[in-house]
């Protein structure tokens, strides 16, 4: 009961907001109050609101593209047949396990009926879910299990070394967690490296370091990702002799795909820090401050990095929310349970519900990112405005 | 004239609305009709006043068609100094006319590829880029022929045969170190795959044909797709919503995913229809990048003036496109054409390692093939040269190619023609 009053009450709440806001602007409400119209009607408010607006049509096309495509590749019936096909038992066994089966995981009815039961489950409103076991074996008896929802995105069945009965929102959590560990303490690493590599490359611009910088970036972007992983595993393991395989407590077994991660991404941002830093050397603020008589070593580190990095900061959110995703090449490499492997896992033993809650979660995250990334240049950069003019 | 100065004077020194002033400002009003709605009146006042209307103004016959010497309002303001005219014969002469003279061209003769070309070549890295590349294809075509063992048939037991059938004496198989037969060493058995005692030499140029017609196709694909979608996008403004929900549409779904799905649709016809199968996978959804960068550059130069010109004088969309958009971009063709190889070879690399590739069984492997069986378990560790000879082959191909990407940015670009 608690979690029905809660659930409906936040979505009250984020609808009232809405409304109050939009009412603000309109001037309906403290149509004289200046302090109030600057909070509540500020453009970029309205602008978030269209941004998720448009957002939440993507992330319905692409629920829908990949629910048709999972459910296409991966007929039910194939997937029936591997879990209870067994010659001892009698056809009608078979034939009501299948069904009990299906109805449990959201197989059941017409294609249209079960892309409804889905966003039925989805959508983040209080419910309950009823699940039915049926067990055979001492007599034919049939359990109901009903639990309260805000969303769900499933269960996963016994496949593959699975235990039977699991939710997938249960299952994604705890991998997100070690994911997004390892993913963050990377992307501190990668723009602490990644920075004063730039710089130091825009500063002594075709120097020696310049060089060595450009074809060590080179090298990253070329070379598939694969290989690039084996020598960086080779060089890590075998020189510096870190552990191979993940363990959750030893943080000596963390660093080989921390260390991969941040190396491959200092790359990416030593290169855009350069090209950025170079277009403002000749800007005439630059030769004014020259003039004036400023320090060099002032003028690049307080006032060309500033104007640099303004179109950099979109892609800090991207970074931070990408960690939650993990990489699907380097957990696989070392062994760590994220949710890369999830998918890995997903694919092999055919669990559509699981791949799905996956899909839907990464375009969600993707979605936030994007949002984010403008929210924050907008932010950082005053030239910026969101209204119509 | 001093009356004039005067009243403005006055106007300036007393702004208090006097009637003088009033009635000064109901003729103004009268006699200025600007505003677009107000169109009539103007043209009827045109008319009365038999005056000529352009745009918002309205000239008499005289202002348009005397000639500057005529004009008397202009009398005071043209100066012409008598003894200029008097001097201009002595400081012209006429010399003649040549009639060979007219068509000879004092500069220097350009032509744009010999150009690009030449700048291209006095670059050290370009042309040890070319040099790799060259090399590295002669190698692909000639290298497994050095060997005549097949490598993908299976040994059973540890004998290697030749593509004759033929059973050689001696016993080779399992893990072997290069050495002065084995130029890139034997890889072993690998839990019963295909892999035993086979040879690397073999395995590694046969993947790189595979895999450099794999790139080639595929990157030209995505670069055609990409030019025309991103030209098109650019120039046609109602696509550009539409294409930008795509663009977001496909950025949200992760590709592998996609890949991994329509690979369990396409199993039963990877025999026949493999290559272009892959080719598929490879390039359904790379071209947005590139669409996305040339819809921004046309955006940039859709405005410019000669565009404009061009689109009043009644050229239609495609000849601007090919005409006037696209040869702006023809340094940014070139270079992606260049990066996008590496990229199509990584990328297949990246399928090999999800198993998502070529089956080895009817007898296709690329490079990402021969690297994934090579990494494949924890043999590699102990047996580190398996990894010698695809990296020998993947780290100079896709770096040079990279390179020569880079050169070709600089030398296509007609600003460094200087």
């Amino acid at each position: 009961m608690t979690s029905y009053i809660v659930g409906y009450t936040i979505i009250i709440l984020i609808v009232l907001f809405i409304v109050f806001c939009v009412l603000v602007k309109r001037r309906v409400l403290f149509a004289n109050t200046p302090s109030m119209q600057k909070i509540f009607a500020h453009p970029l408010l309205f602008y978030s609101f269209r941004r998720l607006g448009s957002a939440l049509i993507s992330l319905i096309l692409a629920i829908l593209v990949t629910f048709f495509l999972i459910r296409l590749a991966t007929p039910a019936d194939n997937t029936c047949y591997k879990l209870f096909y067994d010659p001892k038992i009698s056809e009608l066994v078979y034939n009501l396990r299948c069904d009990n089966w299906k109805e449990n995981m959201g197989f059941s009815g017409t294609m249209l009926q079960q892309l409804i039961n889905y966003f039925y489950a989805i959508l983040p409103f209080p419910k309950t879910l009823c699940v039915t076991e049926i067990n055979v074996d001492l007599g034919m008896y049939t359990i109901t299990g009903c639990r309260n929802f805000i969303f769900d995105f499933g269960r996963i069945y016994k496949l593959a070394g699975f235990t039977d009965g699991g939710f997938v929102w249960d299952y994604i959590l705890p991998r997100m967690g070690v994911s997004f560990e390892i993913g963050i303490i990377a992307v501190v690493l990668e723009l602490a490296l990644g920075y004063p590599f730039g710089i130091l490359m825009a500063k002594y611009e075709n120097g020696w370091f310049d060089r060595i910088g450009k074809a060590y970036i080179i090298s990253v972007d070329a070379i598939p990702g694969i290989a690039y992983y084996y020598i960086w595993l080779a060089l890590l393991c075998s020189v510096f002799m870190l552990p191979m395989t993940y363990d959750a407590d030893n943080f000596l077994s963390w660093l080989p795909a921390i260390l991969t991660m941040a190396f491959t991404g200092m790359a990416g941002i030593g290169l855009w820090v350069r090209r950025y830093m170079v277009d403002e050397f000749n800007a005439d603020y630059v030769k004014f401050a020259r003039s004036k008589g400023l320090s060099e070593s002032r003028i690049l580190w307080v006032h060309i990095l500033r104007n640099a990095v303004v179109p950099l900061v979109r892609t800090f959110p991207s970074a931070v929310i990408g960690a939650l995703l993990g990489t699907y090449y380097l957990e696989n490499i070392y062994g760590i349970p994220g949710i890369g492997q999830a998918v890995m896992v997903a694919i092999n033993s055919n669990n559509s519900s699981l791949l799905s809650g996956i899909i839907i979660i990464s375009a969600l995250l993707s979605i936030l990112s994007y949002l984010l990334g403008d929210i924050v240049t907008a932010l950082c950069d005053p030239r910026i405005s969101f209204t119509k003019e | 004239m001093s009356e004039d100065e005067n009243k403005e004077n006055q106007q300036l020194e007393t702004p208090v609305a006097t009637p003088e002033v009033k009635e000064a400002k109901k003729e103004e009003k009268q006699q200025i009709i600007y505003a677009p709605g107000r169109k009539k009146q103007r043209q009827k006042k045109a008319k009365k006043e038999k005056k000529i209307i352009l745009g918002d103004k309205s000239y008499t016959e005289e202002d348009l068609f005397s000639t500057f010497e005529e004009d008397p309002r202009m009398a005071s303001t043209v100066s012409v100094d008598s003894t200029i005219d008097a001097n201009l014969d002595d400081l012209f002469k006429v010399v003649g006319t040549n009639e060979e003279n007219i068509e000879q061209l004092d500069a220097v003769p350009y032509s744009y590829w010999r150009m690009t070309f030449s700048y291209l070549f006095k670059k050290p890295m370009a042309i040890i880029s070319v040099v790799i590349i060259v090399l590295i294809i002669l190698l692909a075509i000639f290298g497994p022929m050095i060997h005549s063992y097949d490598p993908i048939l299976v040994s059973h037991g540890t004998v290697l045969r030749n593509p004759d059938g033929v059973f050689t004496d001696e016993l080779v198989g399992g893990y072997l170190g290069p050495n002065s037969k084995y130029w890139f060493g034997l890889c072993g058995s690998n839990m019963g795959t295909w892999f035993e005692g086979t040879d690397m030499w073999t395995d590694v140029w046969l993947g790189t044909r595979l895999s450099l017609v794999l790139g080639t196709v595929v990157a030209l694909i995505e670069v055609v797709v990409g030019i025309i979608i991103g030209a098109l996008w650019g120039y046609i403004r109602w696509l550009d919503p539409i294409l930008i929900e795509v663009r977001n549409f496909i950025n949200n779904i992760p590709e592998i995913l996609l890949d991994i799905l329509l690979m369990q649709f396409f199993t039963p016809y990877m025999a026949d229809y493999g290559f272009w199968i892959i080719v598929l996978l490879l390039s359904m959804f790379s071209w947005i990048g590139l669409a996305g960068f040339v819809r921004n550059q046309i955006i940039i130069i859709r405005n410019r003036e000669y565009n404009i010109a061009s689109q009043t004088m009644g050229t239609n969309t495609v000849n601007m496109i090919t005409h006037n958009l696209l040869p702006y971009l023809i340094s940014v063709i070139v270079t992606d054409i260049s990066t996008a190889i590496p990229a199509a070879i990584s990328a297949e690399v990246g399928l090999s390692f999800f198993n998502l590739s070529f089956n080895i069984a009817d007898g296709d492997i690329t490079l990402g093939q021969v690297l994934t069986q090579a990494v494949n378990g924890t043999a590699f560790l102990s047996h580190p040269y398996l990894l010698l000879g695809p990296f020998i082959v993947i780290i100079p191909l896709t770096v040079g190619f990279f390179y020569l990407g880079l050169a070709l940015s600089d030398a296509t670009d007609p600003r460094t023609h200087r």
